[in-house]
């Protein structure tokens, strides 16, 4: 009996126990542990910034299943457009993704004659043009069309002697500028985005990657200096690899490229004349660690497949490798990390496309045949609207907001940096040293106590400056002293060592 | 002349760069425990700048703290130099002891111990733009510690200044040649531990079945 009891107590206190310990893993509904960065580069646990909600196939739509969705775009009034690749079809769908609107299979040519899709990988609707632009991979074209289907220019092959005629002509994503110029993206191409005119012509190649200088690289270019033409036609020649999928903003073009051995230029932004903003920051897209995969016995390096540019400006960074999604700040700041490799909604196992509208991600998912949607936690929302701010300029605005932020993660670096700069702003110098600290931000505690010490010899200059009086004074009574008795003592033992 | 106390010795050597450690070697004086006492503080110097800079300056990693590293880089490096010199400068034909090298040499390094406990102090009252004066600090102290070497060794095994500077080069390669043999000897106690633990991890498991 008293054994029993015995067990009885046990049992209940391991089961206390272990409810205590897994308490806080329950409390987040992903099917993986949400983590951030720190200063180190170190994984620690944060909160989401977004929570999957569900999860919404063809079946939602009302058009049977998906195959294979290879594209998202949501038009500038809401309406969502997705390319069902494996379907040969563009499906149009409402704002709540709940039915299609619409579904595109066949296309009006300017002569009259019906067109079929193949395969479709990319789909863009301009919000000037009001024209939907689309990447047909196997029909080696893109289609421009009207919102009724009515194709206004097809764009195949160019015949230009600067487009390499031996390369086939794949389109795999496309969109369209302000001006109307069309940008390609073709998958054997490594010199850039093909650019068009908004006639059809072809202009050239945009945004080209840098080669990287490895060692192999550096080394191939020495041996080179000595090998004959012949040779070194035949051997293999540094070339970048191509980029694998672009978005717009206002202003600028950003590609990113999905490549296991490039860690350069993997996310750049361009701006009209070609250049890469991004060229000098120093950041690392994707995990700072390669993922090991235990089933491969390797580690894969991330893979960013898609990017897709919100409206306040941040920058969602799709990884294929990992299925996450990188959300950073238009500076490259790290913000948020959302998705993994699983079954459950919130987990995926081939991503191919991201886009945002105002506090949603979706993620298209080319195995499970998916559009998940991702809404914005609380803990989001803080973070967004305080960033905004802070990258606005408005510090002193964003100070309430970052505190809320706190409130929520106490680990959140940004958030400290934030609350540092809004306190050095106002004045605050002894705390926004302590906040920097905090941060890890040794610029900004620079900063503070400049501050900090200004204000404090202006309080305390008479005291300093009494106290330099008086020390000065004592080290000179001090020194005539010593001297003195100095020279008695040389006087002392003065004969006997002459 | 020249009756001071040991501790006083260490200011005159360090004030008189070129006849110090000459007057030191004629009274033979010089303390080891002064001298052990100076490394010591060339550990808690460089422990002290590496942990109590000014954070406006530099921010330390608190997860990756290790003593070891400063362990190695003061003390194992001067018994190093010390060993080093010693064993050198016996083929030489110096006249300094394993005892003298060890004072002139600790007492040789008091400016910079000096110079990196003044920059660490100083590093939390300046800002980033007046880092030069930092610098200026730096570079006297390790200059002047430089000098003070050269003399020390000079004088320790009296020799010409030529020679010395060879001395000089020829221990710094065999603290090498140490730093080597180390490695390798490290390398075996570890190949030779594995195989005896496993050894016994597997006679273990044979007994327990």
């Amino acid at each position: 009996m008293k054994k029993l009891f015995r067990d009885i107590c046990a049992l209940i206190c391991s089961a206390a126990l272990v409810s205590a310990g897994i308490a806080p893993a329950i409390a987040s509904a992903e099917p993986y542990e949400v983590y951030n960065y720190d200063r180190w580069g170190e994984a620690i646990p944060s909160q989401a910034g977004y929570i999957a909600e569900r999860a919404v196939s063809g079946y939602d739509l009302g058009v049977g299943a998906l195959s294979e969705p290879e594209d998202i775009f949501i038009g500038g009034d809401g309406t969502f457009y997705i390319a069902d690749s494996g379907n040969n079809r563009i499906i149009a769908a409402d704002a709540e993704l709940s039915r299609s609107v619409r579904v595109y299979e066949k296309f009006t040519m300017p002569d009259g004659s019906k067109t079929a899709l193949s395969s479709p990988q990319g789909v863009y609707i301009s919000a000037d043009t009001g024209l939907m632009y689309i990447a047909d991979n196997q029909n080696s074209r893109v289609l421009v069309c009207d919102l009724e289907g009515n194709v206004g220019l097809e764009i195949t092959k160019p015949e230009s002697g600067v487009f390499d005629q031996n390369k086939t002509f794949f389109p795999q994503k496309v969109l369209a500028d302000k001006a109307g110029n069309i940008y390609v993206v073709l998958g054997n191409i490594t010199t850039g985005a093909a650019m068009f005119s908004p006639e059809g012509e072809f202009l050239g190649y945009y945004g080209a990657n840098r080669v990287q200088p490895t060692s192999e690289i550096v080394s191939r270019y020495f041996t080179n200096l000595f090998t004959s033409d012949e040779k070194r036609s035949r051997r293999s020649r540094n070339v970048p690899t191509g980029i694998t999928n672009f978005d717009a903003d206002e202003d600028f073009i950003f590609t990113c490229t999905s490549s296991s051995t490039q860690t350069a230029d993997t996310v750049k932004k361009l701006n009209a004349a070609g250049n890469n903003i991004f060229a000098n920051y120093d950041v690392t897209f994707g995990d700072y660690t390669p993922m090991y995969d235990t089933t491969q016995n390797k580690l894969l390096a991330p893979a960013i497949c898609d990017i897709d540019i919100a409206g306040d400006g941040n920058i969602n960074c799709l990884d294929f490798t990992t299925g996450r999604i990188f959300q950073y700040d238009e500076d490259c700041n790290l913000l948020f990390i959302t998705g993994t490799i699983a079954k459950q909604v919130g987990g995926f196992s081939q991503v191919t496309a991201v886009e945002s509208d105002e506090g949603h991600l979706y993620v298209a998912d080319g195995q499970k045949n998916t559009v998940t949607v991702f809404a914005e936690t609380d803990f989001g929302r803080a973070v967004h609207k305080a960033t905004a701010l802070h990258n606005a300029g408005y510090y002193e605005e964003a100070l309430e907001p970052w505190r809320d932020v706190l409130k929520y993660d106490g680990n959140y670096r940004r958030a400290y940096i934030g609350v540092a700069s809004a306190l050095l702003r106002k004045g605050e110098y002894k705390e926004s040293m302590r906040y920097a600290k905090l941060a890890d931000a040794p610029k900004i505690y620079n900063k503070a106590f400049e501050g900090y010490r200004r204000e404090f010899l202006k309080k305390h200059f008479t005291a300093i400056a009494a106290g330099i009086a008086a020390a000065a004074a004592a080290l000179v009574l001090f020194g005539y002293k010593h001297r003195k008795k100095r020279k008695e003592g040389a006087h002392h033992d003065g004969p006997e060592t002459r | 002349m020249m009756d001071l106390r040991p501790a006083e010795w260490v200011g005159h050597a360090v004030f008189h760069p070129v006849e110090g450690f000459e007057d030191m070697r004629w009274k033979k004086s010089g303390s080891l425990k002064i001298a052990f006492g100076i490394v010591l503080l060339l550990f808690l110097s460089e422990i002290a700048y590496g942990r109590l800079y000014g954070f406006q300056f530099y921010a330390p990693n608190d997860k990756l703290f290790n003593i070891v590293p400063y362990i190695v880089k003061t003390i194992v490096l001067f018994a190093a130099w010390v060993v080093g010199n010693w064993s050198v400068c016996t083929l030489l034909d110096g006249e300094g002891t394993m005892r003298n090298i060890c004072v002139y040499s600790a007492y040789a390094l008091v400016p910079y111990i000096a110079q990196t406990f003044i920059c660490v102090v100083l590093s939390h009252f300046l800002i980033r733009d007046e880092y030069v004066f930092l610098e200026v600090i730096h570079v006297i102290g390790v200059g002047w510690s430089v000098i003070l070497i050269f003399s020390a060794i000079r004088s320790v095994h009296q020799y010409s200044a030529g020679k010395t500077v060879l001395a000089i080069a020829l221990t710094i390669a065999a603290m090498f040649v140490m730093l080597a043999l180390a490695v390798l000897v490290l390398a075996l106690v570890q190949n030779v531990a594995v195989f005896i633990s496993t050894v016994y991890a597997e006679i273990s498991y044979r007994i327990r079945v």
